[in-house]
């Protein structure tokens, strides 16, 4: 990030909140929140470091980092000071089936975007996305941005269960359910692919500043790789 | 692994739970663990066991189990009605139980989480480090879910040490109205004047809505002054959201890891063992402190309980 407009706030009174103020684009400022959350949670004393789609926030244990320090390794690594090279970024391609029982709300999405079904899937699989942030939900990953004309509003009531691997847009965002969980986003399509490995070192696919591809497949290549897992 | 306990009856929600997975936010990974981390902690020392081992975390009424063999088991938290073959059970207390035994935990009026420690601990998947159960992602403790009638438990066989007196000083004081302390959160500038007032002097109520993800503080509207759109920033058990309806929201152990709702205040580490006993109906008061007063005392209170909870309260 080239300018380094920030603002450190404290959260609780074991934690500090940096947001980044700058007009960067979102991809930008999102990555270089990741960078600073990776590169300062292995401090010893920090408890949590995590990166929102602005902001970055730390926990720290008082007994064995200040408040000071804590603050000022914060600080530092916000002004783009001492950050470790970050690694390349992987990048995934996910196999998504589109609409029917994988997708309920793609076809009344096509009412509000005033899109075909065919649209709306080309304009979905036609961009590589970015890893922006994770969370809300275990390993739940938000992708971004996506295409304009698919902005969209999440459900008013969000659903009590969304099943493991349902992809979905809201917002300028599109995300992917690793685990079922609830969810309000809208529901376009659903992936065979296996996104959490409860005995991994890294038990979730999606790790922020991963490029995401997203490849239509049929009902029948899904049933063939989901039964290859 | 050979049974130790069957469920009878699984009571209202019963799960099984430790200290939690800390550290795993980053991954949108919840703390999880016990609600009320400082109960089950003594009911597990009051046997000799880590602080840490799994338990049972009961909630407002709790489970009949059946022993099948002989074994120790301590309670604590919510003083709730609880009988070994009708015989009234006292709490924080290293028990003996014996082949066929009956354990019946019932209701409470005080209170909303009772924990059963088990000598040993109890057997549960574990993920990232913790036994924890974390029922919406279905993670954790007995198949990720809470206990069913049928459920067989067995146990992890820790190295247990000597059972330890609980003195009453040690144990915490549950009623039915709580004082609690928190400071004030990244966005409280954005409520009105008004509302920043009456939030740090408002007799609040529990709402309908009290769970491990979160309790519903009802009683008073709080009005936001600007409406800014805000990007999804971390949240952690204790902070206060406040979403447009105005009506304030204190997470707790398995909350989400980001939100996008202003965060108008955050409790105080030391004060966070005491959400795990509020329910619905509960009053709580909340006092305003400084950030450097909150360190002092959550501080001294960790070091006060250091041979309890070896970690500390900041978590």
């Amino acid at each position: 990030m080239n300018n380094h407009d920030y603002h450190i706030a404290p959260f609780g009174e074991n934690g500090w909140i940096a947001t980044y103020l700058g007009n960067q684009n979102i991809v930008d400022k999102a990555l270089f929140a990741n960078s600073v959350a990776d590169n300062i949670r292995s401090v010893n004393g920090i408890i949590d470091a995590v990166a929102g789609i602005d902001s970055v926030t730390i926990k720290f244990n008082p007994s064995i980092l200040s408040a000071h320090d804590a603050h000022k390794r914060l600080e530092q690594l916000s002004e783009g000071a001492g950050m470790t090279a970050p690694m390349p970024n992987p990048k995934i391609e996910i196999p998504v089936c589109y609409g029917g029982e994988y997708g309920p709300d793609l076809e009344p999405l096509c009412n509000e975007l005033d899109l075909t079904q065919e649209a709306i899937i080309e304009r979905h699989t036609n961009a590589p996305y970015r890893v922006l942030a994770v969370g809300f939900a275990p390993g739940f990953a938000y992708l971004g941005p996506t295409d304009q004309i698919l902005h969209c509003n999440r459900h008013k009531t969000p659903r009590p269960q969304v099943p493991a691997g349902s992809v979905g847009i809201a917002g300028s965002m599109t995300g992917v359910y690793p685990l079922q969980s609830p969810g309000g986003w809208q529901i376009i399509g659903r992936t065979p692919a296996t996104l959490f490995d409860p005995d991994a070192d890294q038990p979730f696919i999606f790790t922020p500043g991963t490029e995401v591809h997203f490849k239509p497949v049929d009902a029948k290549t899904f049933s063939t790789l989901e039964g290859a897992r | 692994m050979g049974t130790f306990a069957t469920v009878v009856q699984a009571g209202l929600s019963t799960t099984i739970q430790d200290l939690g997975r800390p550290g795993y936010r980053h991954l949108g990974v919840p703390l999880s663990g016990s609600a009320d981390p400082l109960s089950l902690a003594l009911a597990n020392i009051a046997l000799g066991n880590p602080a840490s081992a799994p338990a049972l975390e009961c909630t407002l009424k709790g489970p009949t189990l059946k022993f099948a063999t002989e074994g120790k088991i301590a309670l604590g938290g919510a003083p709730m009605n609880a009988t070994i073959n009708k015989v009234p059970v006292e709490f924080y207390t290293a028990i003996n139980v014996s082949t066929g035994d009956t354990l019946t935990i019932g209701q409470t009026n005080i209170g909303a989480r009772c924990y059963i420690a088990f000598a040993g601990g109890l057997c549960a998947s574990s993920f990232l480090g913790s036994a924890s159960t974390y029922q919406p992602a279905a993670f954790g403790g007995h198949n990720g879910r809470a206990l069913t009638s049928g459920d067989k438990l067995c146990l992890a066989e820790l190295e247990t040490g000597s059972p330890r007196e609980i003195t009453p000083a040690y144990r915490p004081q549950i009623g039915q109205d709580f004082f609690i302390r928190a400071v004030e959160g990244p966005e409280f500038n954005q409520l009105t004047n008004d509302a920043q007032e009456r939030f740090f002097h408002a007799p609040w109520t529990v709402g309908r809505r009290a769970d491990r993800m979160g309790i519903q503080l009802s009683g008073l509207s709080m009005t936001l002054d600007k409406s800014l759109p805000m990007a999804s920033s971390a949240v952690f058990p204790g902070t206060v959201q406040c979403p447009p309806d105005g009506s304030p929201f204190l997470l707790s152990v398995d909350a989400q890891t980001i939100g996008g709702y202003p965060r108008i205040a955050q409790v105080i580490a030391a004060d966070l063992p005491l959400l795990g006993q509020m329910r619905p109906n509960s009053k709580v008061w909340i006092a305003h402190t400084s950030h450097e007063n909150a360190r002092e005392i959550t501080t001294q209170k960790s070091a006060l309980i250091a041979d309890i909870l070896p970690g500390g309260l900041f978590r």
